[in-house]
């Protein structure tokens, strides 16, 4: 029927996903016409591969200056796939793509991708791990937490990678409506900090200075090291550290900081700023607060579009550009508008008159699902 | 004595001792059986306590349903019910005599859907259907009740069963009998008779014991009014079941139809596409606009406009509502837009509005024509409502567009953004005061407003200009207060970019949190959103996000590379806060445990919660505890009382609602306990509850123009769609009586595929089905032709084709065709055309899987001989054609006919397609090598739309797609081709002349004699016997003796016979001789043993 379209690189892999959900074929035209260099990215392309690994009867073409791009994607098939992602991007890159269509599945996905498990660009992998699961778990209605697994089997960091990840996830034929409005408060804060390729006693190092911040906040916390040498260890030498607070509604915030890459200009990182970062970002994350982090807001949001034709209802923090795009894109492609307001509902200031310090002011999204069917399960 | 004495009546004890005592004894004489005596309850064969208590749990459990959430609006659309029967059977008369039943008046010309209010509640949508397959097709697909009209004088009729059937595929709506023609009946005793066998025959078809219903008699050509009374009674207390489908997809009874197109158009083309545009109440899901709709018998469309009207037939109203069962004349309503009845008359090229009669809204309309304007201008002409609805759109989506539009008009031309808001801000202090103060109390409120209200101010403006005029400066302003920090002029544009970040992380929250409305910051530029250029420099285009701030930044700083990209990044990537900072970190204090926590989550109230929940019953302790708690308060605090005292009387209510709650569940449980299966399934339950009532409450207060942005257009709904490039055979060949419905699509669903169904042929179907003949399939919304291929799953999940469809047995097949939600149900019939006397159904199944490859495979077998044979090594030819071919087959096992097994190892050079294989035993250069594999078979993509709709009247029920192959070589007169190789001949089997068996010698000389080979010949001396042909005379002769001799042998049987009798009679004479030989000897001895006794006893 009608073609979607659009104009531009941004919003590639958002486009991407929801045209695959939504079995829309799409045009977008104008990708990168102004830069030095024209056309889609390799970290781009390989999506694509990627896409088309796990979908049968889809087609994508890019014409001759790789500035246009025709969609028109196939039903989802899953299965047992290895991919080698590219190096310019890392590995959570496709894996946001993967959690998005793991549901979708006919076959339970069981992915392994092989690049950058860590970089300075996207989310760490071990942050998706981390927050990300309990989100499928949600919505699915997973009882069996042991079902969805995402798991660093080798790290690698940029630039040369040779990271290994393993993602599983059953597949469902409709999602769960889900009303979080309470995000709890925070009991627990654990981490990992990783080092490969460099002395052990790095890992150690990061370990003192986050907790030394940490411990201020709560008493609970604790950090594994995580040292990695032979063949789990990539190809590159870095180290970085990835922290998680858990809230007593099983709220997970996420951060991590990783050194620069060996090689890069800015020098070599000094293990405490590294810790300092992630612990700073770790508190930038509770500020903005909301029952899903910052990073994981656009596939709360795709999760409750895509779910039975029930009222969804989630409390957000500050809305991330991305889950903004994400929200627009979702209106064209799926007709799905949210309702987004301010949350007032929850306690401010108590009788007494303290005013409760949690951070950034909260959104509260609400939607009607459009309740999609998983077309490509088969029934026996 | 005879005095009557009026004794004291017994006074029962109702306290004290004695009263106790009884109530002791009768407490224990309520007790059960079972528990006053044990013994004789007591368990006597465990196999029957087993066998009791499982069937007493499987009772049980087939009780439970999965609980579905109940997605019911709380007004629901008119149910649809449905009049079916084969022609002449009453259906006409029993619509009319139901209408005027339920609204008093008399409908002559039933045509289409007719609407009546037939309760406080209800509404009810007649259609009425004739026998024509597709139209029984598409009714059973939108009714909820069906009236199977049943002539009782005939019987049921073929046109019955097919509904039935077509029903139950689609997810079986109520059905009800109804027997008409009893009058037919002379005698009691026949129609007693006929009417049992009838119902008894309807119970095996449903249930046993669904309802039929009995019309008695027809006077002056109308049923008896008692029996439609009941009739109608029945009908409106009926219950109806959520179907699966029908609460998935969205759709539309079509009951009014216009053209759009410009009639200009048309005289140039006549066969031009047309805009068209259907009425009809909205059912089941939500409609979303621009979404993708099909009309069964005409095709898919996407939605050019939806919206929705005020209600034609309306419920009476909540408030107005008396206390009265019954509806008043005025509130009994009746909408039938085609019979010409309910204000619109529809007419081929025109519609005639009448404006006095029962149309109530027009009489509404015209009370609140001057402050609706939006109303009066839907009834004034459809033009003008969509071309204003297009308008507001526009508007809503990018108002600063339409802002600068109607700014211009009046305020003259202004050059920049700035200096007009800066105006508007003269403006606004120029303007009344109360103006602002409307704005501050309910800003909230505004914001959320403004979009309904954009939409009307297209209408308002020429009659209240300043009121628009405040909503729309509140929207800029607004506009300006979200995206100060976005918004950006060509000057100051160096300025920012130099600490971009920190601004940047700075404003985002400040962004977020300054506005109240976040709706507007995510949705207002969408209209920009879809022609937004990556590479453009235009400053309107910041203002739709922070993306693009940074976007347009990363041309200058190479440092912000990924941010540029950002786009493609989950991460927010802003600069953190000082965190080291003492008052920065003072903002999240409370987000840890270990800070302050809200007063409906600390211990200290959880605690009292819990008192109160745990002794509910004392009623008295807990106003104690109140007032404990209220003097604690008092210590604690020191606030207004009037405060408190809302404060408690808040409390007590919560108490209350608390303490019912426990009690209700309590109720509910009853006194059964509880084990864990059911827990989980009450908890199931009351969790979709819950969620059932967050559906209904989260959007009740919005005012529909608002809820339609959020939901859709929910079931209930009036609404007009607009379709464009719809068919001009539509709008040429429209029929009423046709039902029309537009179907909405899921995300999807209007993509083809290959789908994978299984199906069983209809055991009262006459003949089976051939794979690859054209099948007609009514499938979801659709009705479609196309060509599926039979095939059965092997256990190892190998679809196996199959030529025919087995007689008894389910299979599967796949087609190419619209991909379709697996569990949907299908029927499927071979051609819709013939109107044969037998049953048209020829199958029903149910999707399995959708794909877009299909695997289903035949058998193939490739056949190669020897070319030279080494010892367990063969060359094989004739199998490949290329070495390619070969490689491709590398591994795969083969055999021989004789059973010698081997594999596919290597191509060899020449011939060509010939290879190397190995087997396990040498085989023989005359075997027979097969190769068994499997061949993929390709299913047509071949799928059309059953385009009834789109026919004249008489060609309807002619609709033709594709013929099977069958009826063309019998139009043309062909004979099907037939494969030479497939014809059976006798077999021809050569003779084979054996070598005779040579021994060498040496081989000889070691043999024992008994093997050795015997060269006596056995017959060397036989003489060979001459014929002898005898003289006359010598044939005498020979007769002679022929005859002597015969003589002899007669005389030598006679003297044997003789003889025999002799010797018999011999012997019989020595037999009797013997025995009076043996009674002597026996006399004697007897005579000489009792002498001898004798003797011995004198002796003694």
């Amino acid at each position: 029927m009608s073609l979607l379209e659009f104009k531009g690189s941004n919003c590639f892999r958002q486009r991407l996903i929801l045209s695959t959900l939504s079995l829309k074929s799409m045009v977008i035209k104008d990708i990168r016409v102004k830069h030095e260099e024209v056309g889609l990215r390799e970290y781009e392309l390989n999506l694509l591969s990627l896409i088309e690994k796990l979908t049968n009867g889809s087609s994508y073409e890019v014409d001759e200056t790789g500035t246009q791009l025709t969609c028109k994607p196939g039903l989802l098939i899953g299965g047992k796939v290895e991919h080698e992602c590219s190096l310019q991007r890392s590995i959570s890159y496709y894996l946001e793509v993967l959690l998005c269509f793991a549901p979708f599945c006919k076959v339970p996905l069981d992915v392994t991708l092989i690049g950058i498990t860590n970089d300075q660009i996207d989310v760490s992998v071990d942050s998706l791990k981390h927050s990300s699961t309990p989100i499928l778990i949600k919505f699915l209605g997973i009882l069996d937490p042991s079902e969805v697994e995402i798991k660093v089997i080798s790290r690698g960091l940029p630039p040369n990678g040779g990271g290994e990840v393993l993602f599983r996830c059953p597949i469902r034929k409709y999602l769960k409506p889900v009303n979080m409005l309470n995000s709890g408060k925070i009991k627990r804060i654990r981490g990992v900090a990783f080092a490969t390729r460099v002395a052990p006693s790095i890992a150690n190092r990061i370990v003192d200075k986050a907790k030394g911040y940490l411990l201020k906040c709560i008493p609970d916390v604790y950090i594994y090291t995580d040292h990695r040498h032979g063949k789990h260890s990539g190809k590159s030498p870095g180290f970085g550290l990835c922290l998680v607070a858990e809230t007593t509604n099983e709220v997970f915030y996420t951060s991590d900081a990783v050194s620069n890459p060996s090689g890069s200009e800015k020098g070599v990182s000094v293990p405490e700023d590294v810790a300092v970062e992630a612990v700073f970002n770790l508190f930038e994350e509770i500020y903005r607060g909301g029952c899903f982090s910052s990073n994981n807001q656009a596939l709360a949001c795709l999760f409750m579009a895509l779910g039975q034709t029930d009222v969804s209802k989630i409390q957000l923090g500050p809305l991330s550009p991305y889950c903004i795009q994400f929200l627009r894109h979702m209106k064209s492609f799926l007709h799905v508008t949210f309702k987004l307001e301010v949350d007032e509902s929850s306690e401010k200031v108590d009788s007494e008159g303290y005013e409760y310090k949690k951070g950034s002011q909260k959104v509260i999204a609400t939607c009607i699902g459009i309740g999609m069917m998983n077309l490509s399960k088969t029934i026996i | 004595m005879d005095e009557h004495v009026e004794h004291k009546a017994h006074n029962v004890r109702k306290s004290g001792r004695k009263a106790e005592k009884k109530k002791k004894k009768t407490v224990s004489d309520e007790k059960s059986d079972e528990h006053r005596n044990r013994k004789a309850f007591a368990i006597k064969s465990v196999k029957k306590a087993e066998k009791r208590f499982r069937h007493k749990q499987e009772v049980l459990e087939k009780k439970k349903h999965i609980p579905l959430v109940d997605r019911t609006p709380l007004e629901p659309p008119p149910y649809v019910v449905a009049v079916v029967g084969p022609p002449k059977v009453g259906k006409t008369t029993l619509i009319r005599s139901l209408i005027k039943h339920f609204t008093r008046e008399n409908l002559n010309n039933i045509r289409g859907p007719v609407t009546v209010v037939s309760g406080k509640k209800r509404r009810l949508t007649f259609i009425e259907v004739n026998s024509d397959i597709n139209n029984m097709i598409d009714a059973s697909k939108v009714c909820d009740l069906c009236l199977l009209l049943v002539d009782a004088k005939f019987g049921f009729e073929m046109e019955t069963f097919e509904f039935l059937n077509i029903c139950q595929a689609h997810g079986f709506p109520r059905v009800m009998g109804v027997l008409t023609h009893l009058d037919v009946f002379k005698s009691k005793e026949k129609l007693k008779k006929a009417k049992k066998t009838l119902k008894h025959r309807f119970w095996t078809e449903i249930y046993q014991g669904a309802k039929l219903f009995y019309l008695s008699a027809l006077i002056r050509g109308e049923y008896l009014k008692n029996d439609v009374k009941n009739l109608a009674r029945f009908i409106s207390v009926m219950k109806f079941r959520p179907l699966q489908w029908r609460t998935t997809h969205s759709y539309v009874l079509v009951d009014r139809v216009e053209d759009l197109t410009n009639k200009e158009e048309i005289r140039l083309n006549p066969k031009c596409d047309r805009t068209v545009t259907f009425y009809g109440y909205s059912r089941g899901s939500f409609f979303k606009p621009q979404q993708n709709v099909h009309i069964p018998g005409c095709g898919d469309f996407s939605i050019n406009d939806i919206s929705f009207l005020p209600d034609p037939c309306p419920l009476p109203d909540k408030e107005k509502r008396e206390k009265r069962r019954s509806l008043n004349q005025k509130e009994k309503l009746i909408y039938a837009p085609f019979s010409g009845v309910g204000g619109v008359l529809y007419d081929k090229d025109a519609v005639y509005i009448d404006l006095g009669g029962s149309h109530s809204h027009q009489q509404n309309s015209g009370d609140h024509s001057t402050n609706n304007p939006l109303l009066s201008s839907i009834m004034e002409s459809n033009k003008t409502i969509n071309e204003s609805i297009e308008q507001s759109r526009l508007k809503f989506f990018s108002s600063s567009q339409a802002i600068s539009d109607e700014e211009s008009d009046e305020n003259e031309t202004q050059d920049s953004d700035e200096e007009e808001f800066e105006n508007e801000e003269e403006d606004s202090e120029d303007g009344g005061e109360d103006e602002e103060e409307i704005e501050d109390e309910s800003e909230q409120s505004d914001n959320e407003e403004n979009y309904g209200e954009i939409e009307y101010n297209s209408d308002m403006d020429k009659e209240e200009p300043s009121r628009r005029r405040k909503r729309v400066r509140f929207e800029s302003e607004s506009a300006e207060e979200d995206e100060n920090i976005a918004y950006d002029d060509s000057d100051n544009e160096m300025q920012w970019k130099d600490n971009i970040t920190e601004k940047a992380s700075v404003a985002f929250y400040k962004r977020q949190a300054s506005t109240k409305n976040i709706q507007k910051l995510v949705y207002e530029d969408i209209s920009s959103l879809k022609d937004e250029d990556t590479g453009s420099e235009e400053t309107e285009f910041l203002s739709d996000g922070l993306l693009k701030v940074v976007k347009r930044q990363s041309t200058f700083s190479s440092e912000m590379k990924h941010t540029l990209d950002s786009i493609e990044c989950t991460k927010i990537s802003f600069e953190c806060q000082d965190w080291d900072d003492e008052k920065v970190f003072e903002t999240i204090a409370d987000c840890f445990v270990t800070g302050k926590w809200e007063e409906s989550e600390n211990a200290r109230s959880l605690l009292r919660e819990d008192e109160i929940t745990d002794d509910f019953e004392d009623l008295e302790v807990d106003k104690e505890n109140e007032d404990e708690e209220e003097e604690e308060n008092e210590v604690f605090k020191n606030e207004d009382e009037g405060d408190i005292e809302e404060s408690k009387e808040a409390e007590r209510l919560e108490k209350k609602r608390k303490l019912k709650e426990a009690f209700d569940t309590q109720y509910d449980e009853g006194e059964e306990k509880k084990d864990n299966d059911d827990a989980f399934y009450d908890q199931l339950k009351t969790e979709l509850d819950k969620q059932a009532q967050l559906n209904k409450s989260e959007f009740e207060g919005l005012d529909d123009s608002i809820r339609v942005q959020y939901e859709g257009f929910r079931a209930g709904m009036y609404v007009r769609i607009e379709i464009k490039d719809v068919p001009c055979e539509f709008v040429e060949y429209f029929d009423p009586c046709y039902p029309v419905i537009i179907g909405g699509l899921l995300h999807g669903e209007s993509d083809v595929g290959y789908v994978q169904v299984r199906i069983k042929k209809h055991r009262w179907y006459s003949r089976i089905l051939k794979t690859r003949d054209p099948l007609i399939l009514s499938l979801g919304w659709r009705r479609f032709q196309t060509l599926p291929l039979y095939s059965i799953q092997d256990h190892n999940g190998r679809n196996r084709l199959l030529k025919y469809t087995p007689q008894h047995l389910h299979c599967h097949a796949t087609f190419w065709g619209p991909i379709t939600p697996q569990g949907t149900g299908f029927i499927a019939v071979q051609t819709v055309s013939e109107t044969t006397p037998d049953f048209r159904i020829a199958a029903t199944g149910v999707v399995l899987n959708l794909d877009k490859s299909s695997t289903i495979v035949k058998k193939l077998k490739l056949v190669g001989s020897a070319l030279k044979i080494y010892k367990k090594t063969a060359f094989i030819k004739g199998m490949f054609n290329s070495a390619l071919e070969v490689t491709k087959f590398e591994g795969a096992s083969i055999r021989t006919v004789s059973g010698i097994r081997g594999q596919i190892k290597k191509a060899i050079r020449a011939p060509a397609g010939a290879f190397r294989a190995t087997f396990e035993d040498k085989i023989l250069l005359s075997d027979i090598i097969f190769l068994r594999t499997w061949f993929t078979v390709e299913v047509p993509k071949f799928y059309t739309i059953v385009t009834t709709l789109l026919l004249s009247l008489d060609e309807r029920s002619k609709w033709q797609g594709m013929k099977t192959t069958g009826q063309l070589r019998y139009e043309t007169g062909q004979k099907a081709v037939t494969n030479p190789d497939s014809i059976y001949t006798m077999p021809k089997r050569k003779t084979h002349n054996y070598k005779p068996l040579v021994i060498p010698n040496g081989l000889q000389k070691e043999l024992p004699y008994r093997a050795k080979p015997k060269y006596t010949p056995r017959n060397e001396n036989k003489v060979e016997r001459v014929a002898v042909i005898r003289e006359p005379e010598e044939e005498k002769v020979h007769t002679i003796m022929e005859m002597v001799k015969a003589a002899n042998r007669e005389k030598k049987r006679k003297d044997r016979q003789a003889m025999k009798e002799r010797i018999m009679r011999h012997k019989q004479q020595m037999q009797q001789i013997e025995e009076r030989k043996k009674t002597r000897e026996k006399e004697v001895k007897k005579q000489m043993l009792k002498l001898m006794s004798k003797s011995k006893k004198k002796t003694h």
